[in-house]
């Protein structure tokens, strides 16, 4: 990758010469990136070294955007493009370049590190030990995909914002097979942290042999009343689903259909909900979104009461509020769009996980999920497929192979009686859903 | 873009030098060029939003030696790119090759897009979407709309080899109505008239409001409609047959030439069916494409391979979700030979059971053999008739058993899948296609719900 600096992102927001006075502006986006991909499997390794640069322009005339974006090879065609067809595009109110921001820090990308091979090759290895560790020669690793990457990113506007930030991304993803008397099942996990060290692979490990190895010493149970508590491993993607409900004032109608225009609370109030760029353990830690806006802190639930929304530039202005730092970029070449950072359940007044274990009666521990969950907001339904424990009286009394845990979605959210202090995260988007151990007495369908 | 693949060969003959010389005694591989455009829109029920035209170009270069292998990707499609790729792998690889500097003719611009043919497009989509949804209330949209062309040449030691240019139109979001959300997926690479009949009539499909009546949970027998059947095919023999099994193996690769479905059941990877999204003239390493036999007469028979996997054997299915990411051996278009029945005949055999129509999405374990399909519209079959229409369930069984219940006869007409697009496996989405007739399976587990 190139590290020295040029100026095309300013001749390419030059040569979108906007007429201020007919309402347009326009915001240009330059990313740098290099990351390595490091892939072992039974065939051998194979090592990916990608670096990249591109850049995107988005152009504004009385509430309406084009977006365009290229390699450097070709940027100086965007203003062009994105004019071709800005005016079939229809107006919505707060579509406009954002202006300057208090703190910008100097228009200047440091070049970044490339990501260190070695590194990733140990990284892999101790993983492949965990594992073997963890499976006790039941389990092996048939896939280990890791990616390890940096990138630096620049938002310039005609409305004087200048700001430059980077970050980074780690991401291991494992398919792995277990196998016993009883027959072999193959799955996938998954964890991503912002730096590789964050990993966390020994809970990898663990959830991993969980994964591949309850459904083949368990026994399916079929859905009976009970006490339910979840690990952070099947609440956190149930969590993650409930996000776009608060996604600028899209999810409006929805979120006042649930909650009966805010006659009823959103969930027990021993949730809140929260938004977090900076949250611990999150696989996000970044400065800005996609927009340049610093990332904030946004409470989204306190305490069940739907409080907050994200929202990026134009769905501030909609919401008569500050934004909040979400728009992400997926790519360059995508333009920016409302998302999460770290997105979850507050731990902060949690009890341990044991606590918890210890108040469950009857019912059962699910401790992996075995599908993506079905979280349907619009018909208010959920559905967990998940493998874990049968517990009484606090103690772990059979291994369950599957399940079902499904029912109104709104009903689980309210039932929530304590939550634990083991947040942890998930992928999730474009960012990551986090949730800690939570505990549902009496779930009618457990 | 028909003319990006000429574009590629403009340094033919220095880009070929260029790769021979990389490559040292024990070792192979290619560079690999790709130049995307995507022009999208996203759609409400209002009408269409923001506009966005994305232009990528890419770079990379491949070596393997033994076991391992290297990639090195660079963004751009010229001289330059390969160049600094080229360099990048020999250092990596411990070579120190010697580029020599020469000025390159700058490659010509592309032909400019026409603004009037952009705006003409927009509004037949407008006009489509109109037509799809006449009268949108109590309806929310949420679409994004791509017209997508991708153009690909690998860059071998003797030749520069063009893999094609793919065009398609995709679109994927969600239709809410009050109470129910429904996921929408539609891909064809049918030329632009017909591709937006064809959305049209998906969308219209898919507004309809979705139907209450539940499927009962348990054992069922289902007919499954061409587009249905072929995501099955896609699911239970495609993915088990992809040469990448660990040292185990696949539930299908476990049987060789095992009889597993009926004499009579003809199944084919087929790159080479241009009219469908999955097609390509050589596959991401430079090996042109050819149909391979999975399944034949009931028996299993080929896999699908890549360098990687069969060396020069490989039988042209590596393929890449971007330039990115290393090829590896996928799909292309599963297709699955025609039989005698007419779909009232399987109806009639059905006897009480589904008519599924449309599957959304679907998973399998190619270990275990389970899989799991989603479907998104579907009937009730009672005494061989169409009776009322089903809200959304799944259906699982495992390979094994569901191609041993599977009738001996299928339809009479194999049909392209119009719903079948994007196959996502490990992370990376490459497109797929399948044509199918009707099939007829017994004994499924019919489950509530959608992912």
């Amino acid at each position: 990758m190139s590290s020295g600096r040029d100026d095309l992102l300013e001749r390419l927001l030059e040569g979108s010469r906007c007429d201020a006075e007919a309402g347009e502006s326009a915001e240009a986006y330059e990313r740098r990136g290099t990351s390595i991909e490091l892939v072992e499997d039974a065939d051998g390794t194979r090592l990916s070294v990608v670096a990249e640069r591109g850049f995107a322009l988005r152009l504004f005339r009385s509430g309406r955007t084009a977006f365009a974006a290229s390699p450097p090879e070709a940027s100086d065609r965007l203003p062009a493009e994105a004019r071709l067809v800005l005016g079939r595009a229809r107006a919505r109110r707060g579509a406009r370049a954002a202006g300057p921001v208090a703190l910008d820090r100097a228009p200047a990308l440091v070049p970044l590190a490339p990501p260190d091979e070695a590194s990733a090759r140990a990284l892999l290895a101790s993983f492949r030990s965990a594992l073997v560790t963890e499976g006790e020669g039941a389990v092996s690793l048939t896939e280990a995909i890791l990616t390890v990457g940096a990138r630096t990113e620049r938002v310039v506007t005609t409305a004087g914002r200048d700001v430059a930030f980077g970050s980074g991304i780690a991401t291991l993803v494992a398919t792995v097979t277990g196998r016993t008397a009883a027959g072999s099942v193959s799955a996938r996990v998954l964890a991503s942290a912002s730096r590789p060290e964050e990993l966390f692979l020994a809970r990898l490990a663990h959830q991993a042999v969980d994964r591949a190895l309850l459904p083949l010493r368990g026994r399916p149970l079929a859905p009976a009343r009970g006490d339910l508590l979840l690990d952070p491993a099947v609440a956190a993607p149930v969590v993650g689903r409930l996000a776009p409900a608060f996604f600028g004032d899209e999810g409006d109608a929805l979120l006042a259909s649930r909650t009966r225009n805010g006659r009823d609370a959103f969930a027990s109030p021993a949730l809140s909900l929260v938004d977090d760029a900076s949250a611990p353990g999150g696989p996000v830690k970044a400065t800005h979104d996609g927009e340049g806006t610093a990332h904030s802190r946004t409470l989204l639930v306190s305490r069940g009461i739907a409080v907050g929304r994200l929202s990026d530039c134009a769905a501030a202005i909609r919401l008569e509020r500050p934004p909040t730092g979400n728009a992400q970029r997926r790519s360059y070449s995508e333009p920016p769009a409302i998302g999460v950072t770290n997105f979850f359940v507050d731990p902060s007044r949690g009890v341990t996980p044991l606590e918890l274990l210890r108040a469950l009666a009857r019912g059962f521990y699910a401790a992996v999920p075995l599908s993506r969950p079905e979280v349907d907001f619009a018909s208010d339904r959920f559905r967990l497929h998940a493998a874990g424990y049968w517990v009484e009286k606090g103690r772990a009394a059979d291994a369950v192979s599957e399940t079902l845990v499904e029912g109104r979605l709104s009903e689980l959210l309210r039932a929530v009686e304590a939550v634990g202090d083991d947040l942890k995260f998930v992928p999730s988007g474009s960012g990551g859903a986090g949730s800690p151990t939570l505990f549902i007495p009496k779930w009618k369908g457990a | 873009m028909s003319e990006v693949v000429e574009v590629f060969r403009r340094d033919a003959e220095d880009a070929v030098r260029i790769v021979s010389g990389l490559l040292r005694r024990g070792e192979t591989g290619e560079a690999f060029r790709e130049r995307r455009r995507r022009v999208s829109w996203t759609a409400t029920e209002a009408g269409l939003l923001a506009p966005a035209f994305a232009d990528e170009r890419g770079t990379a270069v491949r070596l393997r030696r033994g076991r391992e292998s290297l990639l090195v990707a660079r963004e751009g499609d010229g001289p330059e790119a390969l160049r600094e790729a080229v360099r990048e792998a020999s250092r990596r690889a411990g070579g120190s090759p010697f580029l020599k500097s020469r000025v390159v003719a700058p490659e010509g611009a592309d032909a400019e897009v026409s603004a009037p043919e952009e705006e003409e497009r927009a509004a037949q989509l407008g006009a489509a979407l109109h037509r799809a949804l006449p009268d949108p209330r109590g309806l929310s949209l949420s679409l994004t709309v791509a017209r997508i062309a991708v153009s690909r040449a690998v860059v071998t030691a003797r030749e520069i080899v063009a893999c094609g240019t793919v065009r398609r139109l995709e679109a994927t979001g969600v239709l809410r109505r009050a109470n129910a959300a429904r996921p929408f997926a539609f891909q064809t690479s049918a030329p632009w008239a017909p591709a937006l009949d064809a959305l049209t009539r998906a969308l219209s499909e898919a507004a309809r409001p979705v139907p209450t009546h539940r499927a009962a949970e348990g054992r069922v027998d289902a007919v499954f409609s061409p587009g249905a059947a072929s995501v099955f095919w896609h699911e239970a023999v495609g993915h088990p047959l992809e040469a990448e099994g660990g040292e185990r193996g696949t539930v299908l690769t476990r049987v060789p030439r095992a009889a597993v479905a009926p004499a009579g059941v003809f199944v084919t990877a087929d790159p080479t069916r241009g009219d469908l999204p999955g097609s390509y003239l050589a596959d991401d390493e430079g090996t042109p494409a050819r149909s391979v036999a999975l399944l034949t007469d009931g028996c299993v028979d080929g896999l699908v391979t890549d360098r990687r996997s069969a060396g020069r054997a490989s039988n042209g299915h590596a393929r890449c979700g971007d330039f990115r990411r290393p090829p590896r051996p996928r799909l292309s278009n599963v297709v699955v030979s025609p039989g005698r029945a007419s779909r009232d005949e399987l109806l009639e055999a059905c006897g009480s059971g589904l008519y599924v129509r449309e599957i959304s999405s679907a998973h399998a374990d190619p270990e275990s053999g389970r899989f799991t399909l989603f479907v998104e519209s579907a009937d009730l079959v009672r005494r061989g008739a169409l009776g009322a229409p089903l809200g959304p369930f799944a259906l699982t069984s495992d390979v094994l058993s569901a191609l041993r219940q599977l009738h001996p006869e299928c339809g009479d007409v194999s049909h392209p899948a119009n719903g079948l697009g994007l196959c996502v496996k490990g992370g990376e989405g490459v497109a797929v296609g399948g044509a199918s007739p009707a099939i007829l399976i017994r004994g499924l587990t019919a489950v509530r719900g959608r992912p």
